[in-house]
């Protein structure tokens, strides 16, 4: 029945954190039953500094932990296979704080000077994410796979400044549902 | 072939993003006229509404610098049973001086509205705004004889009234 574990670590969120002024440093570790079912959960750390945006003159920082628990299935009917095609859910739940800073403007009326600015505006997230992936054995203990992910708000608080931008292990909220993962996994 | 147009497609979808900044994003604070009676007065005096920019300068201008200069806010409102003015940016209380002209004079009323700021973000793509809640206001009572307020939320919402304001000239 039980037949080990295995731990992965996500590229993709990496990558990002390079290219671009978001991103994730993620790993799971999934528990393989009978090569069916494989609960799965996963932990990362996400971080934002996008600073004085060109056009808005905006910026929004900030960085947290997030987690996600869910189960995959194995839809393939060979389970015993080298591959596997995965479908499965996700529940993900993170609490972050935002620094948010507008650079000082003139009031288009009064014309004060206006800047305004948050730290540490406490927020939360709650989210499901519908999942389907591949994992392909490479050699020995290793594979390699890829995810892509259907994501849904389904709590959040935003704290008093409105709305937030980039949420730790979601992404950027308003943008779009989808995302993905490459995965190089281990197995145990 | 297909291969790659679905690796096109799947690459496509994942690059998508939206820029969803509110496309109505004024925020302002909107006034009715009404009679006595509550039923809706199209004003016959005209009004206009001026303030005065924090510019380091005597805030005790004379009337008729003000309507000819660039503090006006709303000009020359007639026969109109409503209308919206701005609200400051960031500032504890906005003075506003109500001027109704008629064919003879023009009659001035100060305004003193007290407000809390609220800074709204949507997004780092769009332009930063701020609500405000109102807390009170003051008036004189040359032509106005009550202005009331309404709701205290002032937002992007330009459906929701905030002051009811009934002139003397409505008896």
């Amino acid at each position: 029945m039980f037949r080990g574990f295995a731990v992965s670590f996500d590229l993709v969120g990496t990558a990002m954190m390079q290219l671009s002024d978001h991103g994730e440093y993620e790993g799971a570790l999934r528990v393989n039953i009978h090569d069916e079912w494989f609960p799965i959960a996963e932990i990362g750390y996400g971080k934002a500094n996008h600073e004085l945006d060109e056009v808005t003159g905006i910026t929004y920082r900030t960085k947290a932990p997030y987690f996600r628990i869910g189960i995959d299935k194995n839809l393939l009917k060979d389970k015993h296979g080298p591959y596997r095609l995965y479908g499965g859910l996700r529940y993900g739940f993170t609490s972050y704080k935002v620094d948010l800073e507008h650079q000082n403007f003139p009031d288009p009326v009064w014309q004060w000077d206006t800047g305004f600015g948050v730290k540490d505006e406490p927020c939360s997230y709650h989210w499901l994410e519908a999942v389907l992936g591949v994992d392909a054995k490479i050699f020995g203990p290793l594979h390699l796979g890829w995810s892509v992910r259907y994501k849904r708000r389904i709590a959040h608080d935003d704290g008093v400044i409105g709305k937030t931008w980039y949420v730790p292990g979601f992404g950027i909220h308003g943008d779009t549902r989808l995302g993905g993962t490459f995965n190089v996994i281990i197995d145990i | 072939m297909r291969k790659l147009l679905f690796v096109i497609v799947a690459v496509w979808l994942a690059a998508c993003s939206s820029i969803d900044c509110p496309v109505q994003n004024i925020v302002s604070v909107q006034y009715e006229i009404r009679d006595k009676a509550g039923a809706a007065l199209s004003i016959k005096d005209t009004l206009s509404v001026v303030t005065t920019r924090l510019d380091g300068s005597n805030v005790l201008l004379d009337i008729t610098t003000l309507l000819d200069g660039k503090n006006v806010i709303l000009n020359k409102l007639i026969d109109k049973s409503a209308f919206s003015l701005p609200i400051s940016y960031s500032h504890p209380e906005d003075v506003l001086f109500f001027c109704f002209t008629d064919t003879v004079k023009t009659v001035v009323d100060t305004v003193w509205i007290e407000k809390d700021d609220i800074p709204h973000f949507e997004s780092v793509d769009c332009s930063a705004s701020f609500f405000h809640e109102l807390k009170g206001v003051r008036f004189t009572r040359n032509a106005i004889d009550s202005l009331v307020l309404l709701n205290k939320s002032v937002t992007y919402d330009q459906e929701t009234v905030h002051f009811r304001l009934v002139p003397k000239s409505s008896d």
